[in-house]
Order: structure tokens, then C-alpha cells, then sequence
């Protein structure tokens, strides 16, 4: 019976209440000193300031190609595929064996250029079919598995691929000549190098397709079809194994404009780059909302941004702390914020 | 907190409710999808909530039982106790213990381990007290094993103790369900389309079942269902929602004869009052 | 499925496993002996070839490397084999435990020595210098409460974040360590320079005092009995994985065992049970990262010396490769899987490699391999058996679920129990 109404009243009912609360009171306050060390550290050499974030802007952008890709994967079959940072770091292999070997250029010239145009179709083939047999042979045969075994086997792809850059490219840091202008142009003290301006020419114009494709076409009609409900989808007419191959595909294609790009700007690599660049780009998808596209664009560029600060400016931490600050921000969204900036929430059906 | 009585309309019986809830609405985005509920279990009684498809039932249970959040302004009071805003886990364990539509047993747990599962929140034993295996754990454990076979034996599955839950038969696991949900000592037990997938003898079996988990283990009991016949058997009220709002409550015959309910099943399916819709609702 | 379904009407608790309940520790046990015995007073006495190629594939120091290996899968085993959260950042614990062992047995610490019942070297002036037990206890306590706050924060999570935030902990710990020489201007670390030597350990009792702020040696105690060579660290490491099994079986059988198996089969209706989904799974991470924590300490003993650069992701990788390989959830399945893949990565594929290239005059580097190996370990165990070579009898049972005409759920293989002895 009711005997203990008193005690209910002090029951802790505002518990969750209560800690929404503190997170957001916590939340806000990581922002505004986030927001006050950006102050500081602009105030203090602004030119300084400029170039780094210029060049975090330019890293971000190929964050965002490799962000794009596990996006695309997640949003379809709820997978994170710890293999795609690795196909990015076949891309850039392959890149530099097409221009340097294949081609043999070594500096910028009209051949240079040709090479690197061939280099950019094949790199999209390569990265896409590996992806797309990837899919095929493994991750195909786990989509009613318990969610455990498709991660690990992801994990385990992205050894097997790993194993493949240590034979390919030796264990040592590899650098490979650009084909693309040097030098930057000076805006006033701040940098801005023109690989820079490259980047952004392929990395918008690959993003403006990628958008057309998945919201116009037919094609990406049919992935969002799959993404929201296979089997509703499979009813309907939608060959849902070409979908999701195809979608590994675009994904594939986007890591190996990624390794180009990278390969063509940074231009050192080693069998372990995925692995770093992967986890970041992954951060850098969650930071955007998975699943959602302009999400990852936003996420990469973010935190390109937020890396290019921290290693460049005078009160950042370093680049020995760069993986840190990195997966710190990781944990924090996660933990305050899992559905990330322009992600959308979902709720588990009973 | 006292007032929580007297607020309850139509809530004659002067006996203290086992369970009410008060002003429930759940609102997903802007979708209402259970709008300003209240009602009440009394003690040691047996009701039902009943509705079209999509009506809400499911999740105004979810929202009884802490899945989901009621809307500001509603309550959950339990035994006396206000739950509203506490985790499912704390809720059950103070007594209100559920089945699920679509059956969800610890499949690779024995039907045994899967009731002591339910006893959680009524034993102690810690990390240090079972690694070191304490006498007072061993005896706890040795407790919990025998209430465990002897719940099983009440629902009627007690040769099956220590098969694996995904073996059971349909029916079996069902009842295996009831025998979990009673482990957690309740007060009430909230049964969501127990009879889904019986026949009509199987139906008329677990009215009589209904009845017994009342009178032997002294619980009120909200059920969840389609079948007509087995609402008009066994519930001594029974509560109807459409669209998410509460249009009719009674006793069977008066709901029976409530024009609304009757326009709210003849818009909705097929005239006759025996609605046996087995499967899945929204939400 | 080959398990008994409805054939069975009396409620009987099925027999063999009452059979491999016994069978496995007797046979541990036996083998610990056996192995301790041979090293110990059978090898030196056999002829100098055998006692070569014993050095060569099996020396006592790979197996207690392997022993390391099994404590911290053991652990893991917990976290993600119990209770169904994939931890992709493990290697932190070990990285904890070893720190914590470092710190609290050198003479790092920056105070004047502090010998509590330690081994200090004679002649250290600064400096903790604990027993080590109260290293392991103090370790264990150290590492199960960052698992605490490793784990809160990711216990709303959904399955597949949960193993990005633990991997995120998993990098930024080490991290941590490697610039520890100035974290925040403090040296917590030394850094990539290492914290070394560790004191040794001879003994259970004191062997040396702090005299006027200086380590000086008396002679207290029965230190002598039990010198920290190979077999002395092979007695202590049997007995601490023989610790961890013990605890991992006990909790498993226990209610706090039981609310992890509900989790992991299904969350929701776990809470609706009345189970505390984040106490529990704090638990599970606490208990986990002891074992973490217990294995840290026996790596800073067998190196004599704590450095940052080992602990990296593909550690953690290696971890799930042997809890995953043995069968989620079964513990001796995964002791048998990490002292398999420990024993493969550290002696086994080097002496094949130099076996093959010496016999076919080839020039293979064979110990490049590994990668391919642990990759596709995971995907091959993944597509065609699921549950490990050892499962657990549940998880045989699940894993199967909807890969139709896959039928290899047979009882453990005999031969592979075999194996293990070999392996020994």
C-alpha cells in the first residue's frame, strides 16, 4: 500500500534532470574556452594564426573525403569500417607508384600533369574495387550477424590491408616527389600554399557529385531506400547488395582521391597512415553526425582546423599531442553530444 | 504525494492503487503519440488496456515502465512511490515487472539462469563476496536457485529449467516471460499481447492462468491485448485508447456498449468484437 | 545444432560440463608443474642439441611472455566476452599497471626511499619500494579505478562508439606515457627514456632497509627461496593467471556474471529486469582492467624496466585476436587461444621463418607476416567459426544463428586440449 509517501518525495526522481544539466553546463563551458584559447592564440600573432588554420583547413578537406566514405558505410549498414583509413593509405601508394614509377615525373610538367589526371582515374578504380571486394567477400556474408562479428572482421580487414602497404612500401617512412605547382601565394603575411588551392579545386567539385548523386539520382534514391529499411527497401524493388556494393564503391573512390591528394601535398606515407588518418577522419565523421554527409564535410574541416591550431600556433600542444587532443575530442562528443553536429538522433524500438 | 488518490478521476474504489498514472502523454518530435492518459490499477486487480492498432498501448507501457520519458507534467506513482523520471531498472526493481510483445528472453541463458537474472536486484552478493565465495553468498545462491525452480514449476515449465531459452517452444517461452517478470517480487505485472500466436484453447488456458498469478502471487495484473474474448473474461476493467487519448474506461460490459469504442474498432477493422490481430503494433 | 533440445525432459544440469569444470584446472595445474619441473631439473641435463632447439622454440621466457599475454586476454575476456562491450583499447591497462608498477617499485618517485617490506637495490636513495604484493593490489586498485572512469563515460553508448571511445583512451593513455617526461611540466614518465631498473623481487619478505635516506642490504627474510630468474617469474605468473582464471569462472557463475550474460544477449529487457545497466558494465570494466592492471605489473618484471613504445593499438588488437580466436566468453578457450598466438608471435613464426629460409635458402621475413596473420585470423574466425576454436557452449549455439548450413558446432576438439599441453 502507500505507506512511504514521505519517502517518495525524496527519492531521486531529477536525477537524469539533473545531470542533463551538468552536462550541459559542461558542454558549454568546453566551448567557451575552446572559444577563448582560439581568442588568445589569434591575438597573439594573427599571421601566425591564419597560416595554421589555412593549412588545418586544407588537411580537413581531406579528412572530409575519408570522413565521407565511413559515413556513407555507416549510414547504410551501421558498420564502421576500420578498414577504409587503410584503403587510404593503399590510395597513396598507388598514386605514387602511377605518377613516379608509371610515369616516371618527378616535378611539375605538362607530363606531370597528365599523370596525375591518370593517376586520379586510376586511383578511383583501384580504392573502389577493393572496397567493393571487400564488401563482397566478407563484410556480405556478417549482415545478419550479431554487430560484434562485421566490426571485427573490419578491424581484421584493415590488418590484412596494412600487411599489404608493409610489402608494398617497406616499414620506414616513404616520401614521393609532388607533380603539382609549389611555392604560396603571401596574402598580407598569411600563407596560403597552392597546394592548398589544388586540394580544394579536386576535393569541391567531388563533393558537389557526391551530393547530386546521393540526393538526385536514381541510385542514391535507392541508398537512402536501404539506409532507412533493407527489407522495406528489398519490397520495393531495390537490389539491395548492388546498393550497399555501390556505396562501398563510392566510398572506396573517395579514400583514393584522398590518397592522391595526400600523397600529392604531404607526400609521405607508411603502411600505418590509415590507421592514424582513419581514426581522425572517423573523429572527424562523428563530430559531423554519421550518416549524415554535409555532417562529415563539416566534421573533417573542423577538425583539420582544430589540428592545424593546435600543432601551429604558439599555445597549441603540439603535434606530439596531436592524436590526444584529437581523440579527446572524440570522447567528448561521444560522450555530451553522440549524435554529433548535424547528425540525427535515434531512439531504440521496443 | 497524498493527493495522489484523491486526483485520479474515476478512481471509486476505495482501495490504494497498486499503480497510477496521471497526465502520460509521449511526444516523438511532434508526433503525439500517447496524449494526456491517466489511469489506475488497483491493488490486486486485473486490467486491460485494449485499442486499434497503433493506439499507443506499447508506448504508454514504455512510458509505465522508464523507457521512455513521460512529457513534463505526467507521473508514474507505484506503489505510493512517484517513479516518474527513474531508470527501467530502478522501476522494476521496486516492483513493476513487464513481458515483451515479441518475446525477449536471454536466448542463450537457461530458462533457470534466465529468471535469476530477474532476481538481481533482490540479492547482494558483490565481486569480493563471490570470488571468495562466502558462505552467506553460497547460501543466497543456493535461495535463488530454489525460488527460481519453484516459479518455473508455477508457470508450468519446470522440466525445462535448464534448457536454453532459444529451445523453448513458443508457448514455453511465453510462460517462461511470466516467470521472469514474477521473479522481480512485483507489484504489478504488466503482460503486452501475452496470448499473440495462441489458439483459442490456448487463450482460454491462460485466462485461468491470468487468474491464478493474481490470486497465488498477490499481484495486480495489466495486460495488454487483442483478443476480445480474453479481455471480456478476464479483466475487471479494462481501459481503451485511440489515437493515443483515452476514450472509454469500465467494466467489459460498459466498455462493450461505449459508442466511441465501437466506432474506434469499426473504423478500424472488421465489426465483430472478436479482433484477434496478432501481430506487431506501431511505434 | 547438436544440443540437446527437447530430448532431454529431466531437468538435470548437463553433465559434461561438470567434466570440463574439473578436467581444465587439473590439467593447467598439471602442466604449470610439468613445464616448471622440466626447466627446472630435467633440461639442464639433456644433451646440448635438445636443450638448442629447446632454447630456440620453446625457451621458459616465452612462456612466461605468454603468460602475460594470457592474463591481460583473460581480462579482456571479461569486457568483451561477459559482458558483450568490445574494448578496443585495452592496452591501456597494461600500460597502467606497469606504470603503476614503476612508479610504486624504483627509484623514480622523487622522495627519499620508502622501502615497505621491498627489495630497493642497496645504495637507491630515492624512491618507493613497495612488496610486491601490495604493487600487484595497489596496481590492480589503480587500474580497475580508471576503469571506472574509462567506462562511465561511454556506458550510454551504443556498441560500435563504445569501442571508438575505448580506442580513444587506448591511444591517448600511452600517448600520455610517451610525453610523460613533461606532462604539464611534471615527469611522470621519463618519457621514452624508460623508468628502470625495477626492483627485484626475491622472495616474499624484505631483503633490505632504508638506513639515513639509503637503501642498505640486511638479510631478513627467506628471500633465497624463490630467485626471480626465468622459473622464479614462471611461478609467480602461473599462479597470477591462475588468480585471474579463478576469478573470471567464480564471477561467472555469480549473479554479477549472470546480469553481464543478459546484458550482452539483450540490454534492454537486462533493465527491464531490474538489472543496473551501468553499474554492472562498470563492473565489467573494473574487473577487467584488475586483470589488465595484474598483467602491467608482471610486464615491468619480466622487462626489469617500464617504457611507452609497446604499447600501441595493434596490442589491443592482439588481445581481442586471442579472445576471439579461443571463443568469446569461454576462459579456457582463451587461454589456450593467448598463449597459442603469444608463443606464434614472439618465437613461433621467427624459428619457422629461419627454418624455412635455412632449409629452402630463402630470404623471407617471415616475422613481417604477423600482420597478415592477426587480420586474417579475425576475418577468417569471423566468416567460417564464429565461436572460437574452444567456444563456450552458449555462444556455439548463437553465433550460428542464421549462417545457415554452417554446422560446426562439435564438442571441443580433443586435440587441440593436446595442443595446449604442447603449448606448455
Amino acid at each position: 500500500m502507500a505507506q512511504s509517501p514521505t519517502a517518495a518525495a525524496s527519492l531521486p526522481k531529477s536525477r537524469l534532470r539533473l545531470s542533463a544539466y551538468g552536462e550541459r553546463v559542461a558542454a558549454y563551458t568546453i566551448l567557451a574556452a575552446v572559444f577563448a584559447w582560439l581568442v588568445v592564440n589569434f591575438l597573439d600573432n594573427p599571421q601566425q594564426f591564419l597560416s595554421a588554420a589555412v593549412f588545418g583547413i586544407s588537411n580537413g578537406a581531406l579528412y572530409a573525403l575519408i570522413a565521407l566514405g565511413y559515413s556513407l558505410v555507416y549510414g547504410i549498414i551501421e558498420l564502421i569500417n576500420f578498414a577504409h583509413g587503410d584503403l587510404f593509405m593503399l590510395g597513396t601508394l598507388f598514386s605514387g607508384f602511377i605518377i613516379t614509377v608509371v610515369f616516371g615525373s618527378k616535378a611539375m610538367s605538362a607530363m606531370g600533369w597528365v599523370a596525375f589526371l591518370v593517376a586520379l582515374v586510376l586511383v578511383i578504380l583501384f580504392c573502389a574495387s577493393i572496397n567493393m571486394s571487400i564488401e563482397f567477400l566478407a563484410y556480405r556474408r556478417l549482415r545478419h550477424a550479431p554487430k560484434l562479428a562485421p566490426l571485427i572482421t573490419a578491424v581484421g580487414m584493415s590488418f590484412v590491408l596494412q600487411f599489404v602497404g608493409l610489402k608494398w612500401n617497406g616499414s620506414t617512412q616513404k616520401s614521393q616527389p609532388s607533380v603539382l605547382p609549389q611555392g604560396y601565394i603571401d596574402l598580407g603575411g598569411v600563407r596560403i600554399y597552392t597546394s592548398f588551392l589544388i586540394v580544394l579545386a579536386v576535393t569541391i567539385p567531388i563533393l558537389g557529385l557526391m551530393t547530386w548523386i546521393v540526393t538526385k539520382t536514381r541510385m542514391g534514391k535507392a541508398m537512402r531506400a536501404t539506409a532507412q529499411d533493407q527489407d522495406a527497401a528489398r519490397l520495393m524493388g531495390v537490389n539491395v547488395n548492388r546498393i550497399i556494393s555501390f556505396t562501398f564503391g563510392i566510398g572506396g573512390a573517395l579514400a583514393g582521391v584522398a590518397g592522391l591528394m595526400y600523397e600529392q601535398t604531404v607526400g609521405t606515407t607508411r603502411y600505418d597512415l590509415g590507421l592514424q588518418l582513419g581514426l581522425i577522419a572517423f573523429t572527424a565523421a562523428v563530430l559531423g553526425g554519421i550518416g549524415s554527409l554535409p555532417g562529415a564535410v563539416l566534421g573533417g574541416v573542423l577538425i583539420g582546423l582544430i589540428q592545424g591550431l593546435n600543432e601551429g600556433v604558439r599555445y597549441g600542444a603540439g603535434q606530439r599531442w596531436t592524436q590526444s587532443v584529437v581523440f579527446s575530442i572524440l570522447i567528448l562528443f561521444m560522450v555530451f553530444k553522440p549524435t554529433g553536429l548535424m547528425g540525427v538522433s535515434m531512439r531504440e524500438k521496443v | 504525494m497524498t493527493e495522489t488518490q484523491t486526483a485520479v478521476p474515476e478512481a471509486e474504489a476505495p482501495a490504494p492503487a497498486a499503480l497510477s498514472a496521471e497526465n502520460i502523454t509521449v511526444t516523438f518530435g511532434g508526433l503525439v503519440a500517447v496524449n494526456d492518459v491517466s489511469f489506475t490499477v488497483p491493488d490486486q486487480s486485473i486490467v486491460s488496456l485494449i485499442g486499434p492498432n497503433g493506439a499507443g498501448k506499447t508506448t504508454f507501457f514504455n512510458a509505465l515502465t522508464g523507457l521512455y520519458q513521460p512529457d513534463r507534467g505526467g507521473r508514474v506513482v507505484l506503489n505510493g512511490l512517484d517513479v516518474t523520471g527513474m531508470s527501467p531498472n530502478r522501476i522494476a526493481s521496486l516492483g513493476l515487472a513487464r513481458t515483451f510483445q515479441n518475446i525477449r528472453l536471454f536466448n542463450l541463458m537457461t530458462a533457470e539462469e534466465n529468471v535469476k537474472v530477474a532476481m538481481h536486484s533482490h540479492l547482494k552478493s558483490g565481486v569480493f563476496g563471490t570470488v571468495l565465495g562466502l558462505p552467506w553468498q553460497r547460501r543466497e545462491e543456493r535461495e535463488a536457485h530454489e525460488v527460481a525452480l519453484e516459479l518455473l514449476d508455477f508457470v508450468g515449465i519446470g522440466k525445462t529449467a535448464y534448457e536454453y531459452a532459444r529451445n523453448l517452444s513458443y508457448g514455453d517461452q511465453r510462460r517462461l516471460e511470466v516467470a521472469r517478470a514474477l521473479a522481480l517480487k512485483p507489484r504489478v505485472v504488466l503482460l503486452d499481447e501475452p496470448t499473440a500466436g495462441m489458439n483459442p484453447r490456448e487463450s482460454a488456458a491462460f485466462v485461468e492462468f491470468v487468474h491464478r498469478v493474481r490470486d497465488e502471487r498477490k499481484v495486480s495484473v495489466l495486460l495488454i491485448e487483442h483478443d476480445m474474448s480474453v479481455v471480456m473474461r478476464v479483466s475487471e476493467r479494462i481501459t481503451v485508447l485511440d489515437r493515443g487519448e483515452k476514450i472509454a474506461e469500465g467494466t467489459a460490459e460498459e466498455v462493450r456498449t461505449n459508442p466511441r469504442v465501437v466506432e474506434a474498432y469499426l473504423g478500424s477493422s472488421a465489426g465483430d468484437n472478436h479482433i484477434t490481430i496478432a501481430d506487431e503494433e506501431g511505434e | 545444432m547438436a544440443q540437446p533440445n527437447f530430448a532431454v525432459p529431466v531437468p538435470q544440469r548437463p553433465q559434461n560440463v561438470d567434466r570440463t569444470k574439473r578436467s581444465w584446472p587439473i590439467g593447467f595445474a598439471i602442466a604449470a608443474v610439468v613445464i616448471f619441473i622440466f626447466y627446472s631439473f630435467i633440461l639442464p641435463y639433456l644433451t646440448p642439441d635438445i636443450r638448442t632447439v629447446v632454447q630456440h622454440w620453446m625457451p621458459l621466457g616465452t612462456i612466461n611472455t605468454a603468460l602475460i599475454w594470457a592474463m591481460s586476454a583473460l581480462g579482456l575476456n571479461i569486457v568483451v566476452g561477459y559482458a558483450g562491450l568490445l574494448d578496443l583499447g585495452y592496452v591501456a591497462f597494461w600500460a597502467l599497471g606497469g606504470y603503476a608498477a614503476a612508479w610504486l617499485m624504483s627509484y623514480f618517485v622523487p622522495v627519499s626511499a620508502i622501502n615497505i617490506l621491498g627489495n630497493a637495490a642497496p645504495g637507491t636513495k630515492t624512491g618507493l619500494h613497495l612488496n610486491i604484493l601490495l604493487v600487484l593490489i595497489g596496481a590492480a586498485a589503480f587500474c580497475a579505478l580508471f576503469g571506472v572512469i574509462i567506462g562511465a563515460p561511454t556506458l550510454r553508448l551504443r556498441s560500435d562508439y563504445l569501442a571508438l571511445v575505448t580506442l580513444g583512451f587506448g591511444e591517448i593513455i600511452p600517448q600520455i606515457f610517451k610525453n610523460g617526461d613533461d606532462f604539464f611540466g611534471h615527469n611522470i614518465s621519463n618519457g621514452t627514456q624508460s623508468i628502470g631498473p625495477i626492483d627485484a623481487v626475491e622472495g616474499v619478505t624484505a631483503r633490505t632497509t632504508v638506513v639515513a635516506g639509503v637503501a642498505q642490504h640486511t638479510d631478513v627474510g627467506w628471500g633465497d627461496l624463490l630467485a626471480f630468474d626465468h622459473s622464479g617469474r614462471f611461478i609467480m605468473f602461473t599462479l597470477l593467471t591462475a588468480l585471474i582464471i579463478f576469478i573470471s569462472l567464480r564471477i561467472r557463475q555469480g549473479r554479477l556474471g549472470r546480469a553481464w550474460l543478459a546484458i550482452r544477449e539483450d540490454e534492454l529487457a537486462a533493465s527491464a529486469m531490474g538489472v543496473p545497466l551501468m553499474r554492472a558494465k562498470l563492473a565489467a570494466y573494473a574487473v577487467g582492467a584488475v586483470a589488465g592492471g595484474i598483467c602491467g605489473v608482471a610486464y615491468a618484471l619480466q622487462l626489469n624496466r617500464m617504457l611507452p613504445d609497446p604499447f600501441t593499438f595493434s596490442v589491443s588488437i592482439t588481445l581481442l585476436a586471442m579472445v576471439v580466436l579461443g571463443g568469446m566468453g569461454n576462459v579456457w578457450g582463451v587461454l589456450v587461444g593467448a598463449l597459442l598466438i603469444a608463443w606464434f608471435n614472439s618465437t613461433g613464426l621467427p624459428e619457422i621463418g629461419d627454418t624455412v629460409n635455412g632449409t629452402f635458402g630463402t630470404n623471407i621475413d617471415f616475422p613481417s607476416y604477423s600482420f597478415l596473420i592477426f587480420g586474417g585470423t579475425l576475418v577468417i574466425m569471423m566468416l567460417f567459426r564464429r565461436e572460437g576454436l574452444l567456444p563456450e557452449r552458449r555462444t556455439r549455439l548463437v553465433l550460428h544463428e542464421g549462417a545457415a548450413g554452417d554446422t560446426q558446432a562439435e564438442e571441443p576438439d580433443e586435440e587441440l586440449v593436446d595442443q595446449a599441453g604442447a603449448v606448455k
